[in-house]
C-alpha cells in the first residue's frame, strides 16, 4: 500500500488526538479544509481513517432581517410607537408602516375602524419574535418553531454547513506505529534533477489514473468538412480532377447550356434565386440558341418556340454545379477527360429540418471515346462502394440533361433502399454545341443525405448552424459511423 | 409532381395481369411508388412522360413492358364534320388551338375524377400552370357545332362552373376562385380569349373556366375537348394524351376541322435510328432484331431499316422523344435497367486536387494547429449579421436575392467574421473558452473567393493573442505581410491592426469592440481575425461568372 505524503502527514496529525475535525487537522496540518478532506477521504479508501460527515442546517438573518437585529419585527416596532389609537393617516407616517400595519392586522393587534387604527390589546409575543429575538442574539438560530414564519417573511436564510470528523482506525494505528517516512515527494520534475542525477533517489507523486483528467477540446476541423474531403479523396483516388468555380451563374451556363427549356418549372422565382445582375452571354451563343429552338445540327427536334437571350443572362445562384462540368468539357476537348466538384447549390425552399435553401453537391463527369451506359454504372457501384454503401441498384430516373438516365439506390441498415443522387450521359444538345464529340458520363448527389446518414443527423440545420458541444464530442475518426 | 392513382382492379382488367406484378414491375419503367393501398396505388412519373398520368396510360406501357401487347398502338379517328374557327385577333393573347371529339365515353363518377385529374397534371407538366397549354372538356351534346375561339369584350358574360349566375369576364377574375387564381395569365390583354358554340353561347373562357353549360357529367356520352394556348405543339400533345387515354377505355376518337386543318390524326411520327449508335451508347451488343424487339416492348412501332438501322415509328402521345438517344434510353429500359452489367472503362487519368481547395485545406490545418474548432455557416445571411451588427458599411458589391424567402437569408456573405459572432452567440451555453474558425467562399459583385475568419471567446481574449494567431496563419502560409493600424469599426481603436500584402489590405485582426459583442449578445471579449484567400501565392484568379466582361 503505497500512501501518499498528505496521507502520511494526515496519520501523524490524528495520531495524538485519535479523531479531529476537519478544520482543525487543517490547522495541525498548516494546509486548508478541502484538503484534509480530499486526504482523508483517500486513506478513508484504504481503511487507515474514518470519514464522518455532518450536515447541519442554521438560519441567519437575511439583509432584511439584519435591519430589525435588537429592535423587533416590523409590527412590534410600530405598534409601540403609539397609545391605544392613532389616525391610520397619522401612522402612516412611521417608516415601517407598510409591512408593520399589515403584520399588526393579520396577528390580531389592532384593528381599523373609520380611518383610527385601534390595539386590541391582544398582543402576545409570538414563537417568530422569540425565534427572532434568538436569531438576532447568536446571529444565527436553529431550526424551530417560528422560524419558517421567518424564512418565508425572508428575514432569516437556510444556511447548510457540512463539517467532517476525521477518525483514525486501528489500522491505521498500526502503520503509524511502523513509522512513517515524511521525505516530500516530488510532483514535476525539474530540469536540475533530471540532469543530476537526482531524480534516482526522489520519492515521486504516485497519480490515481482512476481520476479523470481535466476534459481537454483539440482544435479540429467540421464533422462535415471530413465527410467532404473523404468524398474528395475518394474522387481523387479514382483519378478525377477537381473543379471549383463561382456561386454566380448566368441563366445561361446554369440552365440554357444544359438544355433546360426556357419554360422550366425550376427556372421560375419559386424555386430559383435570381438576382438583379445580367451577364452577357459568351460568344457562340448562338450554337445554344438552335439547339433550344430546332434541335441545331443534332436527330434532336429542339424546345421549339423562341429562345430569349434576355431570360439567359439573368444572374443566378447556382442550383447545382453541372454548370460548371459543361464549361469545364468546353475548355477541356480532348478525350480523357474525368472531373469532379464539390460545392455548395441553391434552392428557394424554406429553411425546415430536412430542407435547406443551400447544401453541399458532389458531381463527377468521365468524357472519353467508346465511354458507355455500363461504364456510367460502373463508376456509380465503385464511388458508392468506396463510400460504404456495398449494396447499390438503379432505376429509370429523368433529368432535362442526360438521356439515359438513372436513378442510383442504395441499401441501407434500417431503411432499406434510399434513392441517392442522379446520373446519366450528357444529352448531345448539351454537348454538341460546345463541340464535344465523345459521351460524357455525369452523376450527382445531395451530399447532405449522405451526411444525415452517415452523422446520425435528423436535422440537416445542425450541420450549417453547428452546437460547438456536437462538434466536441463527434470523433475525428471512425465512432461507429 | 403529379400522383397518378392506378386502381388495381381497373389495371388489371386493362393489363390482363394481376396486381401484384404490376407493383413489381411498374418502378422499371419509372414509376416511383408513393403509397400503397387497399385498392390502389399511387405512383409518380417524371415530368418528361405525361403520357403515363393517367391508369390507361400506365396500362399502354406495362401491357407492352411484360411482353402482352408491343408495339404501336394503333387509333382510328374518323371524321367528325364538326369545325372550329380561330379568331386573327388571338394572335398575341393566346393564338393555338387543338380540339378533337370522343364519343361514346362511359363515365362513373371515378371516371370523371381520374379524367379531371389527368387534365390538372396535364396542365402542371405540359401546361406550365395553365399559361402554355390550358384543357376543356365539354359535353358536346349540350351545345351546337360550328364553334368559334374569339378574341372577346371583357364585358361579355356568362355563367362559369360552380356559379348559378351570370358574371361578366372581368367579374369571372376577381370573385371566382378559378379566376383569381389564373387571372395572372390574361390580365392585361384588351379582350380575353372565349369559345362560343354556333349559337353565340359560352363553353369557355380559357384558360381560366368553362361554362356550367357543356358540364361533364355521368351523362355526358360525348365530349370536346379544346386544349387553348401558346405554343402548337405542346397543344396538340394534350389533346393526343388525352384522345388516346379515352380510346384506351373504349371511346371513339374523332377529327375536329379546326381552320380548315383536320385533328387529331394521333399518327406516328418516324425516325430511323442506328443500331451501331444504340449500341455503343449502351456498352449493349446488340441487333438489328434485337432492337427492333426491345423498342416494340416499348410500344414503339419497329421494323429493320437494312441491316445497321431501325424505322421507328414514335406514338403521337410521346412527347419527350426529341431526339434518337430518347430512344435509346427506351432500349435500355426494355432491356431492364436491372440488366446491365456494370463495368469500368480502360480510361487513364491523373487526378489533380483544386488550387483553391489545396489552400483551404493548409488554412484548415493551421487553425486546427492553433485549437481552432471548424464551423461551416450558410453563405446566405442578412445585412443586419454582416453590417449592422459589425458597425461596418455595406460592401457595394453585396448581392441581394430578389425573392428572399425570410428575413434572416436576404444576402449572400461578403465576410465571414459576423457569421462566426452569430455562431459564439447561439452557442453562449457552451464551456469557454470557445474559438472557432471558419473557410469558405463570399461573393462580391458576383465573385467568388475564399475568405477565413476566427474568433476566440474567453474572459482573457486580446490584442495579443489575435495578432500572435494572425502572424501564425500568415507565416504558415508564406505571406509576405506587414501590419499597420486598422480603422476597421468592428474592433477597438489601438487594437486592431490591418494585413497588408503588396500594398493591398487583405484582412484584419484585433479584439473587436464591445458594441459589436453587445449587437451579438456577447459578454466576454472576443479576439478575431480574417483573411482574404487570394493574397495567398498560387491562388487563382478567382472565378467569378463563366462570361467575362463585367455587367
Amino acid at each position: 500500500m503505497e500512501l501518499t505524503l498528505n496521507e502520511k502527514k494526515l496519520l501523524v496529525a490524528l495520531g495524538p488526538v485519535g479523531s479531529a475535525d476537519a478544520a482543525t487537522l487543517a490547522d495541525l496540518m498548516d494546509t486548508r479544509r478541502e484538503a484534509v478532506v480530499q486526504y482523508a477521504n483517500l486513506a478513508g479508501e484504504r481503511g487507515l481513517v474514518d470519514v464522518e460527515k455532518h450536515v447541519s442546517r442554521r438560519y441567519v438573518p437575511t439583509e432584511e432581517g439584519r435591519a430589525y437585529v435588537g429592535k423587533g419585527l416590523p409590527e412590534r416596532q410600530v405598534l409601540e410607537s403609539f397609545g391605544e389609537a392613532i389616525p391610520m393617516r397619522d401612522l402612516q407616517a412611521h417608516p415601517l408602516a407598510k409591512i408593520g400595519i399589515g403584520w399588526m392586522r393579520k396577528k390580531g393587534w389592532v384593528v381599523i375602524r373609520d380611518g383610527v387604527v385601534q390595539k386590541t390589546g391582544s398582543a402576545f409575543l409570538g414563537p417568530d419574535e422569540a425565534a427572532f429575538a434568538r436569531a438576532s442574539e447568536s446571529g444565527a438560530v436553529e431550526d424551530g418553531e417560528g422560524v419558517i414564519d421567518l424564512a418565508r417573511r425572508g428575514l432569516v436564510q437556510e444556511e447548510e454547513t457540512v463539517t467532517y470528523t476525521v477518525s483514525i482506525t486501528p489500522s491505521g494505528r498500526d502503520l503509524l506505529a511502523k513509522g512513517l517516512d515524511l521525505q516530500e515527494e516530488v510532483g514535476t520534475l525539474t530540469r536540475d534533477q533530471i540532469l543530476s542525477g537526482a531524480w534516482k533517489e526522489l520519492p515521486l507523486r504516485r497519480y490515481n489514473v482512476d481520476k479523470l483528467p481535466k476534459r481537454a477540446y483539440p482544435g479540429k476541423t467540421h464533422p462535415y468538412q471530413r465527410l467532404l474531403d473523404e468524398m474528395r479523396r475518394v474522387l481523387l483516388d479514382m483519378g478525377f480532377t477537381e473543379m471549383a468555380g463561382g456561386i454566380v451563374q448566368s441563366s445561361f451556363w446554369n440552365f440554357d447550356a444544359l438544355f433546360q427549356p426556357q419554360d422550366h418549372p425550376a427556372r421560375e422565382m419559386q424555386d430559383t434565386f435570381f438576382l438583379g445582375e445580367r451577364w452577357p452571354l459568351p460568344p457562340g451563343y448562338e450554337h445554344i440558341r438552335d439547339m433550344h429552338e430546332h434541335g441545331g445540327e443534332t436527330s434532336s427536334a429542339g424546345w421549339g418556340g423562341t429562345w430569349s437571350a434576355a431570360k439567359a443572362e439573368q444572374c443566378v445562384l447556382r442550383t447545382h454545379t453541372t454548370g460548371l462540368s459543361i464549361q469545364h468539357l468546353a475548355e477541356h476537348q480532348k478525350p480523357p477527360v474525368k472531373a469532379f466538384c464539390i460545392g455548395r447549390v441553391y434552392r428557394r425552399e424554406a429553411i425546415d429540418p430536412t430542407h435547406l435553401a443551400e447544401f453541399e453537391q458532389l458531381e463527377g463527369i468521365v468524357m472519353d471515346e467508346g465511354v458507355n451506359f455500363r461504364h456510367l454504372l460502373g463508376y456509380l457501384k465503385e464511388f458508392y462502394g468506396k463510400m460504404g454503401f456495398e449494396k447499390v441498384r438503379f432505376r429509370p430516373g429523368y433529368f432535362p440533361y442526360t438521356e439515359p438516365s438513372v436513378e442510383p439506390e442504395v441499401y441501407v441498415d434500417g431503411l432499406g433502399w434510399v434513392e441517392l443522387g442522379g446520373a446519366g450521359i450528357f444529352r448531345q444538345e448539351v454537348t454538341a454545341p460546345f463541340g464535344i464529340e465523345h459521351p460524357v458520363l455525369a452523376w450527382g448527389l445531395g451530399i447532405s443525405r449522405v451526411a444525415m446518414l452517415r452523422l446520425g443527423l435528423r436535422d440537416l440545420r445542425q450541420l450549417y448552424r453547428s452546437d460547438v458541444e456536437w462538434v466536441r464530442e463527434t470523433p475525428t475518426y471512425g465512432g461507429g459511423r | 409532381m403529379a400522383i397518378i392513382t392506378l386502381p388495381y382492379r381497373y389495371m388489371e382488367r386493362l393489363t390482363g395481369t394481376d396486381r401484384q406484378t404490376i407493383i413489381d414491375r411498374v418502378p422499371m419503367i419509372g414509376a416511383d411508388i408513393e403509397r400503397i393501398e387497399e385498392d390502389h396505388v399511387d405512383v409518380e412519373f417524371f415530368p418528361d412522360r405525361p403520357d403515363l398520368y393517367s391508369a390507361e396510360g400506365v396500362a399502354r406501357a406495362m401491357r407492352g413492358f411484360l411482353g402482352i401487347e408491343e408495339g404501336l398502338p394503333v387509333y382510328t379517328v374518323r371524321p367528325s364534320g364538326i369545325t372550329f374557327s380561330v379568331d386573327p385577333g388571338l394572335a398575341d393573347i393566346r393564338p393555338c388551338l387543338a380540339s378533337a371529339v370522343i364519343r361514346n365515353v362511359d363515365l362513373d363518377e371515378e371516371a370523371i375524377e381520374s379524367l379531371m385529374s389527368l387534365q390538372e397534371a396535364l396542365h402542371w407538366a405540359v401546361g406550365r400552370g395553365r399559361g402554355k397549354v390550358a384543357i376543356g372538356v365539354h359535353d358536346l351534346d349540350a351545345v351546337t357545332p360550328p364553334f368559334r375561339y374569339i378574341a372577346s369584350p371583357r364585358d361579355r358574360s356568362f355563367v362559369p362552373l360552380d356559379f348559378e349566375r351570370e358574371m361578366t369576364l372581368e367579374e369571372i377574375l376577381t370573385d371566382h376562385p378559378k379566376g383569381r387564381d389564373y387571372a395572372h395569365l390574361v390580365e392585361g390583354f384588351s379582350r380575353f380569349p372565349l369559345i362560343v358554340d354556333a349559337d353565340d353561347r359560352v363553353l369557355s373562357f380559357p384558360p381560366i373556366i368553362n361554362g356550367e353549360l357543356t358540364r361533364v357529367t355521368t351523362a355526358t356520352r360525348n365530349i370536346l375537348l379544346d386544349c387553348t394556348g401558346t405554343d402548337k405543339k405542346a397543344v396538340m400533345t394534350a389533346v393526343n394524351i388525352i384522345c388516346t387515354a379515352l380510346a384506351e377505355a373504349g371511346a371513339t376518337i374523332e377529327m375536329v376541322t379546326v381552320d380548315g386543318q383536320e385533328m387529331p390524326t394521333l399518327a406516328p411520327a418516324e425516325r430511323v435510328v442506328s443500331v451501331e449508335e444504340c449500341a455503343s451508347l449502351l456498352g449493349l451488343p446488340l441487333s438489328v432484331q434485337d432492337m427492333t424487339r426491345l423498342l416494340g416492348r416499348m410500344r414503339f412501332g419497329a421494323e429493320p431499316d437494312g441491316d445497321s438501322r431501325v424505322r421507328v415509328l414514335v406514338p403521337c402521345y410521346r412527347s419527350d422523344i426529341l431526339h434518337d438517344w430518347d430512344i435509346f434510353e427506351d432500349v435500355a429500359i426494355a432491356y431492364g435497367i436491372e440488366n446491365f452489367d456494370a463495368a469500368l472503362p480502360a480510361t487513364s487519368t491523373v487526378a489533380e486536387e483544386h488550387p483553391i481547395t489545396a489552400i483551404a485545406r493548409a488554412v484548415r490545418s493551421v487553425m486546427v494547429g492553433l485549437g481552432y474548432l471548424e464551423m461551416m455557416p450558410f453563405t446566405l445571411t442578412n445585412e443586419r449579421v454582416l453590417y449592422a451588427n459589425m458597425q461596418r458599411e455595406p460592401s457595394p458589391g453585396t448581392l441581394r436575392l430578389l425573392h428572399p424567402i425570410s428575413e434572416e437569408q436576404t444576402v449572400v456573405r461578403t465576410d465571414l467574421l459576423g457569421l462566426l459572432l452569430e455562431m459564439l452567440q447561439a452557442n453562449k451555453h457552451r464551456e469557454l473558452p470557445q474559438r472557432l474558425f471558419a473557410v469558405g467562399d463570399v461573393v462580391e459583385a458576383c465573385v467568388t473567393y475564399q475568405k477565413v475568419a476566427a474568433v476566440s471567446i474567453h474572459p482573457a481574449a486580446d490584442f495579443s493573442e489575435a495578432y500572435a494567431a494572425a502572424d501564425v496563419l500568415c507565416r504558415e502560409l508564406s505571406l509576405q505581410y506587414t501590419v499597420v493600424e486598422s480603422a476597421d469599426p468592428a474592433f477597438l481603436d489601438g487594437r486592431r491592426g490591418d494585413i497588408i500584402v503588396g500594398g493591398r489590405k487583405v484582412g484584419v485582426f484585433g479584439e473587436i469592440h464591445p458594441a459589436v459583442l453587445n449587437a451579438f449578445d456577447l459578454e466576454h471579449p472576443v479576439a478575431a481575425l480574417a483573411l482574404d484567400l487570394t493574397a495567398v501565392p498560387g491562388y487563382p484568379v478567382p472565378p467569378g461568372t463563366p462570361s467575362p466582361g463585367g455587367r
